[in-house]
């Protein structure tokens, strides 16, 4: 016979820590490979969906959703996810959009128009909740949490997370040519303009999925993908698998960190990544002015 | 036979103001040509036009019987390779790694290389005499090295037709002669058409030229028909003397004023 005591622990195993693992893991996946996607895709090192503003596009439609009570669910599946991909969408065409000088785009250009349009979104979408009257809540959404996981998170995020991955999967041969750059990957054979329409759109949804059930957790894309390139090198048959295995990894730790750490505080594990991750990427920052590439 | 016509061919980045002004040509099967050619007289343009970058203007350009506006960009990547000037090294990448990427327009999206996908990278890189480097990372290469890579990455993908943009200009002289060879060897069963700035060294090892002025062909022919002092002063407004090469008889050399 098992104890209330056992009972209890059981249930906390099956109701709180599993659910809590799993959509920790499912985020790593998401915003990880989505790294990977948009380093390829934009050929830019320091493309991350969180500095490119895609994450706090997404975030500001989930909070607005939820703020005008705009959710509804077909065929089991929340509408969250979606509208956040539509704000993403939007956010990183903007951020394209912003960042072409003279048809060209340069990293840096990319990036300050992702923060910029980051910080815009997030102003919006803290005003949103302090009117809508859920003032704690901002602190989940800009600092993102892991501590609203439940199983129905877990099961809405993760169609987003095979679809992503699997379109992403399925393109390495396009992100591998795009590596000698745009026009030898067309005499290559490759259709650049729609591969890139098609992957920026598979990390936009990722990235939706993430943000919509754990608000903005930035700089996990940046920070895996570079790493396990510096070991296993940059094909993406072999870096998209173990960047989603390790972006699981990375991000079931921080959690762990994030509830333990301070206990019984709990620290947003949004902040456990930036203090890993802002540092990390100012280090890829300098190394790309002194290698003057 | 031939394997590439360009018929009436126009093209340029701005409509109206076109820079390769209606040019004809036909290369055959097996040879070796030079296009040479004053900076800013088309050369790369034609190349980019060629390769499917670029699209005609008006003219055609026919490649193996198809006409490439009718090919989508798959069917011309395993028709035709190109090799740019400079091509981006990828950190990371061995040797086989790059050469490899020459496969990808025979990758399904389902399934990635196969047996004959290895063996069209082993024929490369034995071809090139890479044997002794393929496992290099690609940033230990030098200027010559590397440039052989790229060579076996658009021979790997078994093109009938290679296009080499400047292929000699970044390299010394040992290594000029060396890429020059080896293309010279590649046209047994491939045909190669490289850009070039040094008239001697195209002339030595390309069975033909073309030479570009002002987005037109002024002469073509022969190495030692087109490299003269009065082809030279029309493309190139300057006076040079002619002499025959007492080695190899046939080939011409040209002496700066």
């Amino acid at each position: 016979m098992l104890s209330p005591a056992d009972l209890w622990h059981s249930e906390i195993f099956w109701q709180i820590r599993l659910p809590r693992v799993l959509l920790a893991a499912l985020i790593g996946l998401m915003l990880s490979v989505s790294g990977v996607i948009l380093q390829g895709v934009l050929r830019n090192q320091l493309a991350d969906p969180y500095i490119l503003g895609i994450s706090a596009g997404g975030a500001l439609g989930a909070a607005l959703s939820i703020a005008l009570g705009a959710q509804f669910i077909v065929y089991g599946i929340s509408s969250l996810p979606a509208t956040a991909f539509l704000f993403s969408l939007v956010a990183v065409f903007i951020v394209y959009r912003l960042a072409q000088v003279a048809s060209k785009t340069t990293p840096e250009t990319l990036i300050l128009a992702g923060v910029a349009l980051s910080a815009f979104c997030s102003a919006i979408l803290a005003l949103v909740i302090i009117i809508s009257g859920n003032l704690q809540t901002v602190y989940f959404w800009l600092l993102g949490s892991l501590s609203y996981a439940s199983w129905s998170n877990v099961l809405t995020v993760l169609p987003y997370a095979l679809i992503g991955m699997g379109m992403a999967y399925f393109f390495s041969k396009e992100l591998n040519a795009l590596l000698l750059g745009e026009e030898m990957a067309q005499t290559l054979g490759i259709d650049v303009e729609n591969t890139r329409f098609i992957l920026v759109g598979a990390a936009s949804i990722m990235t939706a999925a993430a943000v919509s059930v754990s608000g903005l957790i930035g700089f996990v894309g940046l920070i895996v993908p570079h790493w396990i390139r510096l070991i296993i090198g940059p094909n993406h048959r072999n870096l998209l698998p173990v960047v989603a295995l390790s972006g699981m990894l990375l991000m079931v730790i921080a959690d762990t960190l994030a509830r333990t750490l301070l206990s019984p505080l709990e620290i947003p594990v949004g902040i456990i990544m930036a203090l890993l991750g802002a540092p990390f990427f100012l280090y890829l920052l300098r190394r790309r002015r002194l290698s003057g590439k | 036979m031939s394997v590439l016509k360009v018929e009436q061919l126009v093209c340029g980045y701005v409509p109206g103001k076109p820079i390769v002004k209606g040019i004809s040509f036909s290369i055959h099967d097996g040879e070796f040509v030079g296009i040479v050619g004053p900076n800013g007289s088309g050369k790369t343009t034609l190349l980019r036009a060629l390769s499917g970058l670029l699209k005609a203007q008006s003219g055609s350009i026919i490649v193996a019987h198809h006409r490439v506006e009718h090919l989508d960009r798959r069917e011309i990547a395993r028709r035709v390779a190109f090799v740019p000037q400079l091509m981006e090294p990828v950190e990371g990448f061995s040797v086989e790694d790059l050469v490899m990427l020459g496969r990808t327009p025979y990758f399904d999206r389902f399934s990635f290389e196969k047996e004959d996908d290895r063996e069209a990278v082993r024929w490369a890189i034995e071809e090139l005499q890479l044997n002794d480097l393929k496992d290099r990372p690609i940033a230990n290469l030098s200027g010559g090295e590397f440039q052989r890579v790229a060579i076996a990455r658009a021979l790997a993908q078994e093109p009938k037709v290679m296009l080499l943009d400047e292929p000699t200009s970044h390299l010394d002289l040992r290594y000029q002669i060396k890429i020059c060879q080896l293309l010279k060897k590649l046209r047994k069963h491939r045909t190669v058409i490289a850009t070039f700035h040094d008239l001697n060294l195209a002339s030595r090892f390309c069975s033909r030229l073309i030479l570009f002025k002002d987005g037109d062909v002024i002469a073509e022919g022969p190495p030692e028909k087109v490299v003269t002092t009065a082809n030279i002063w029309k493309a190139y407004r300057v006076r040079v003397s002619v002499k025959a090469n007492t080695g190899t008889k046939k080939t011409k050399y040209v002496v700066l004023p």
